[in-house]
């Protein structure tokens, strides 16, 4: 008897083989220690398929994961949405209309430039410690319009935001830097005053939507937002508080904040992932604290204010708006060197330098829109106009073309040939061949490589030959790929 | 006419056919609750499925997230021609074959095994194997492994299911979007590779 062919010993080992078939290759195993050994492998082999079929996958990171997905699909959701209805959730029932006021926008003279920016993170020397050092907000991007004071800036990158001021937006966003990773962003229709503004005491009373993603504190610090009747001390790093005449919505992503009844003594904590919501006519003690949802977390993680990398008086000194356009009332959103910024059009703060500018398609996919050089100190913004998404290109007809002459030139009686021998196993039907070919003008051909194929390399070679045997003549340069199915 | 892969979920608690419609109906109506829902239910299913058919851990969280997301953004065409979890499973096999495709042009990028580090289904654990025989369980693993390494990415697919996971050629070919005559083929070709190299490996 010959050697058994390893693949049949599993057969053996699975039950297919009965009878003297299995007698004859159990008594050839004995005699002949090739086979045997072969046997033992094979069985051993199979042996372990149970144990892999019953393996149990480890534990992960689920709740990564599951954010990952949500993260991913949500997002590619609110692309094939219109710009209006994108931003919802129970986020929208809390912003108070104010769209009034934007029609008494004004211009408003530049203020004087401080000189010196200190950030409230930067932690004091300890003989500094008692000294109060005034803080100045610097706005990094604006959508839509926006008042300072009540009036509204000739342009809103050159002020300085300082304790007293008043901040009012329309139908856009304003994000304001203060400090290292610290910085605010005040939603649609909102209305923000600085009441107090340094570097022991940040005091901001809000109508509306304001998101803050502050650096950790300094013992001392002290950082509170005032919603109307509610007061939310700041904890650490980033939350949302939503005023409405009706209630106040508190909504924390990182780090932790309190909120407590003005004047109260008592408060309730809001943690990472949180919210609260106290409707106005009820004191926060009534109220449980809620776990916000995936959705709400992405809208959170969205709406996080905007901050320069680098936050330093000489740096931003040489920063310059830019502005990118859309032609007509058009709205996409946007990646500034790899970094989503909203959707334009905006005015945002950048580094002088080169800039890359990408748009979203109608596909949910990122497009390079082009690149914008920034001048250091420039006193007018630099401007990037995106332009329509540009119509897709043709089919390539010189494929086409190279293609029809590849199908009418295989030689099928040279390729049967070839094919004969596993035709007579019934192994041909359903195989293929896939093939990459390039054809150049004069109808040669550069290279032909093989793919894939589930046949054997003997007779994939074989096939191989039968195409380089394909004249082509001369015209369209293609380089495609090609299934040939058997 | 499609047919229905015999899997344990390995879910928490397999659905019924009326709560899995329901489960589907609400994804498509874009509830949260039931994403959440069926991504609790199926998520062991899932990782475990990749972690079979790959091998490894690596990017294993990746993976999973893929199949989720193709799941998420295909569920409103998805027919109910098929059980859910064997639709999850076709996204996993198909997901699996572009890991495979992709480690094979990039074959340094990888370790090829540790399933030793997960445990075995603890109910088919009889009693506390002893080093010496865990030891040699992960070798022939690691053996079935290296093997199947080596073969093309569509025949190492149809083995596994066929020869691991015990298939027959018309689940694969359901699973794997083909017909049951080319599966045949291929697993005939994958058949004979896959043992010679198991029969050639070094003891």
């Amino acid at each position: 008897m010959k050697h058994v062919a390893p693949h049949r010993w599993a057969d053996l080992w699975a039950g297919r083989i009965e009878g003297a078939e299995r007698t004859a290759m159990e008594a050839h195993a004995k005699d002949c220690p090739q086979c045997a050994q072969t046997r033992a492998r094979v069985t051993r082999a199979s042996d372990s398929f149970a144990t892999i079929k019953n393996q149990q996958a480890p534990d992960l990171a689920w709740d990564s994961v599951r954010a990952k997905v949500h993260w991913t699909v949500s997002t590619e959701r609110r692309a094939k949405l219109p710009a209006a209805a994108s931003r919802g959730g129970w986020l929208a029932a809390g912003v108070v209309a104010a769209a009034a006021v934007a029609t008494m926008f004004v211009d408003r003279p530049a203020p004087t430039v401080a000189k010196v920016i200190e950030p409230i993170a930067i932690t004091p020397k300890p003989s500094e410690r008692d000294a109060v050092t005034p803080l100045t907000g610097l706005i990094n991007r604006t959508t839509g319009g926006l008042m300072i004071d009540g009036l509204r800036p000739a342009d809103p990158f050159r002020s300085r935001l300082r304790a007293g001021d008043v901040i009012a937006t329309g139908d856009g966003r304003v994000d304001v830097q203060f400090g290292d990773r610290s910085a605010f962003a005040l939603g649609p229709h909102s209305r923000l005053e600085l009441v107090r503004f340094d570097s022991q005491v940040i005091e901001l009373v809000v109508e509306g939507t304001l998101d803050v993603e502050v650096a950790p504190r300094t013992a001392g610090q002290r950082f509170t937002v005032r919603a109307g009747l509610r007061e939310i001390e700041v904890r650490g790093t980033q939350f949302r508080v939503i005023h409405a005449s009706n209630q106040t919505a508190v909504a924390c992503r990182h780090g932790l904040v309190a909120v407590r009844d003005a004047g109260g003594l008592r408060e309730r904590e809001v943690g990472a992932a949180r919210r609260l919501v106290v409707p106005a006519d009820r004191p926060v003690l009534t109220e449980a604290v809620a776990v916000l949802s995936i959705d709400e977390v992405t809208d959170l993680a969205e709406a996080t204010p905007l901050t320069m990398p680098v936050w330093d008086t000489g740096t931003l000194a040489s920063s310059a708006p830019l502005d990118i356009q859309l032609p007509g009332n058009e709205r996409r959103a946007v990646r500034l060197d790899g970094v989503e910024i909203g959707e334009a059009p905006l005015r945002v703060r950048v580094m002088p330098g080169r800039h890359t500018v990408e748009a979203i398609d109608p596909h949910g996919r990122y497009r390079r829109a082009g690149w914008v050089d920034v001048v250091a100190g420039a006193k007018q913004p630099a401007r990037l106009d995106l332009h329509p998404e540009p119509a897709r290109t043709p089919a390539n007809t010189g494929i086409l073309a190279r293609r029809a002459q590849l199908e009418t030139g295989i030689d099928r009686g040279k390729l049967a040939a070839c094919t004969r021998a596993a035709a007579k196993q019934g192994l041909v039907g359903g195989a293929y061949v896939q093939i990459e070919i390039s054809v150049d003008a004069q109808g040669n051909v550069p290279f032909l490589n093989v793919l894939e194929t589930d046949l054997p390399r003997k007779l994939a070679d074989c096939i191989s030959g039968v195409l380089r045997d394909v004249r082509f003549v001369a015209g369209p340069t293609a380089t495609w790929r090609e299934q040939i199915d058997l | 006419m499609l047919v229905r892969v015999k899997r344990d979920t390995g879910s928490v608690a397999a659905l019924g056919p009326a709560d899995e419609a329901d489960l589907i109906e609400r994804c498509k109506k874009l509830d949260r609750t039931a994403h959440e829902e069926l991504y609790h239910q199926y998520r062991r299913q899932v990782a475990g499925n990749l972690y079979r058919v790959i091998g490894d851990r690596t990017d294993l969280e990746d993976l999973v997230q893929e199949v989720f997301v193709i799941a998420f953004r295909g569920l409103e065409r998805f027919r109910g021609d098929a059980r859910l979890s064997t639709w999850l499973y076709r996204i996993c096999v198909n997901v699996a074959l572009g890991r495979i495709r992709t480690r094979k042009r990039r074959p340094n990028a990888i370790s090829v095994v540790d399933l030793d580090a997960a445990p075995a289904d603890p109910s088919l654990v009889e009693r506390p194997e002893t080093p010496d025989r865990a030891l040699e369980r992960r070798r022939d693993q690691e053996r079935v492994y290296a093997a199947l390494e080596q073969l093309a990415p569509k025949k190492r697919i149809v083995l596994y299911l066929h020869e691991i996971e015990g298939l027959d050629l018309k689940e694969i070919a359901y699973l794997v979007d083909s017909n049951p005559v080319t599966v045949r083929t291929r697993l005939f070709y994958a058949r004979r590779e896959f043992y010679n190299l198991i029969a050639g490996q070094d003891a």
